[in-house]
């Protein structure tokens, strides 16, 4: 196995889709990685979490997954959330903020008077005409719009279907201003090398698992990772002959990549 | 600025150029009938998609113009001249071509600026990696079907509009000339958005109308 030629000292892991997926609505662990993660941390190696979650604010979604029986602390998770806020205080700008509702609270301590940009999430059923416009608007007016989007992912798999992601609203929205926006999140390179300097490492010695093949694949290599792709969540056949993209490693599950990796 | 040639036909947006909602651009009905007197073919073109031709022409007249229904030319009916040509269904589906009536990217409204249709096609392409198929403006072949009927030259044509890009860039590409009036979506430097600039641009439809009648005949 190619990604394996080189000694792995830590590991990236993706939430959605490789570790749980949605059903109904509700999150269920994909079989076999509750024990993969306990079985990767006991090895010694370094594990962070990585994933463009929005919908929810980062204490509420390592609840949910602790629910599940995920052993992880939330210092060991990296949404987008923190690191805006991060670079708001930096460069001391106002957000107006297209996000879900239930991730209001990861902004409650940022200023959010007069706002000189605009922070984008998966705001889901809030991504409607009338909150795109006020986004637009808001864009329009300043001198110097700057839009922040939590992501770029095309799509994702929700209940068996697949649903708009960020991304797309971030193109209507950049189409609509003539801008580009500043991608905080998966596959941001300063986002990942963030996270891999978390665990002490360097890009080289590490692995990031995923099922999305541009934005956790393609990103972590660009940033000198290994991708390794899984065959869940929204991964489809077509995704092994990406034009662009080419993993490092395909393997069915978290599980199986766990197994592959120890055997070294 | 003179042609070699006399413009024959005028283009005319409709929102944002003779009117804004329910409110007519002041001095536009005026010289609507100032432009008629002088004999040219006049065809409104339109990227509307959220009225049929009828309800269009009836708020039109609501707001005092003299319009007949057949000088409105909409990418509506353009987009149904294309889905009956190529026997299409419209729907869009994995491996279904996406064609967009058109891709402005605001309008002006009575409370402000407001998203087109076009950022939501933008949003289409990047998640499906698809390019749409435009029938509306700014699209060569929606301007010269528009003047077909007149059989005259495209450089005997002038489009006026409030969208740099979509009336004027559209218009001036297929060999139209082009008047940009700051009405509408209009913003400072609007002009600067498009090489070659517009042709001319003038302060709203009456400014334009008097340009034509004073030096493009």
């Amino acid at each position: 196995m190619a990604w394996l030629q080189r000694p792995v000292r830590a590991v990236l892991l993706d939430i959605s889709g490789v570790l749980k997926n949605c059903v109904d609505g509700k999150d269920v662990a994909i079989d076999g990685s509750v024990d993969a993660v306990n079985r990767l941390k006991a090895s010694g190696v370094p594990v962070r979490f990585c994933t463009n979650e929005t919908t929810t604010t980062r204490s509420k979604l390592v609840r949910r997954l602790q629910a599940l029986g995920f052993n992880m602390k939330e210092e060991e998770v990296f949404p987008p959330a923190p690191t805006v806020c991060l670079i708001l205080k930096e460069r001391a700008l106002r957000p107006h903020l297209l996000v879900h509702q239930d991730a209001m609270e990861d902004f409650a301590h940022i200023d959010q008077s007069s706002p000189n940009c605009v922070v984008l999430g998966d705001a889901q059923h809030d991504l409607t005409y009338e909150n795109m416009n006020k986004a637009f608007q808001t864009l329009l007016a300043l001198e110097k719009p700057v839009l922040f989007s939590m992501g770029q992912g095309k799509f994702y798999k929700e209940d068996n279907a697949l649903v708009l992601d960020v991304g797309a609203y971030k193109a209507a929205l950049e189409y609509a201003c003539d801008l580009k926006a500043e991608v905080v999140g998966k596959p941001s390179e300063s986002f990942f090398l963030s996270v891999v300097k978390d665990m002490g490492a360097s890009p080289e010695d590490t692995v990031m698992v995923g099922d999305d093949i541009e934005n956790d694949v393609g990103g972590a290599q660009k940033c000198g990772m290994r991708g390794v792709l899984v065959r869940t969540g929204k991964y489809r056949p077509s995704d092994e002959n990406h034009p662009k993209v080419k993993p490092d490693g395909i393997v069915d599950n978290l599980a199986q990549a766990v197994d592959i990796l120890l055997k070294q | 600025m003179t042609s070699r040639e006399g413009v024959r036909t005028a283009l005319v947006d409709l929102s944002g150029t003779l009117h804004i909602d329910d409110m007519e651009v002041p001095g536009s009905v005026e010289a609507l009938k100032r432009l008629r007197k002088s004999g040219m073919n006049i065809k409104f073109v339109t990227n509307t998609t959220k009225e049929s031709k009828r309800v269009l022409h009836d708020h039109l007249l609501s707001l005092g113009f003299d319009i007949k229904r057949d000088e409105i030319f909409t990418s509506l009916t353009a987009a149904r001249h294309l889905l009956e040509q190529r026997n299409l269904q419209p729907l869009v589906l994995d491996g279904a071509p996406l064609i967009a009536i058109h891709k402005a990217r605001y309008y002006k409204r009575k409370d402000g600026m407001a998203l087109g249709p076009g950022p939501f096609v933008a949003a289409l392409e990047f998640s499906t990696d698809k390019m749409a198929e435009v029938v509306g403006k700014p699209e060569s072949r929606f301007f010269l079907s528009a003047v077909e009927e007149f059989g005259c030259h495209p450089s005997q044509c002038v489009m006026i509009g409030d969208d740099a890009r979509d009336d004027i860039g559209g218009a001036q590409n297929s060999g139209m000339k082009g008047i940009l009036v700051k009405t509408g979506k209009y913003r400072g430097g609007d002009e600067k958005k498009i090489d070659p600039p517009p042709q001319h641009v003038a302060d709203d439809f009456s400014a334009a109308v008097d340009f034509i009648l004073s030096f493009l005949l």
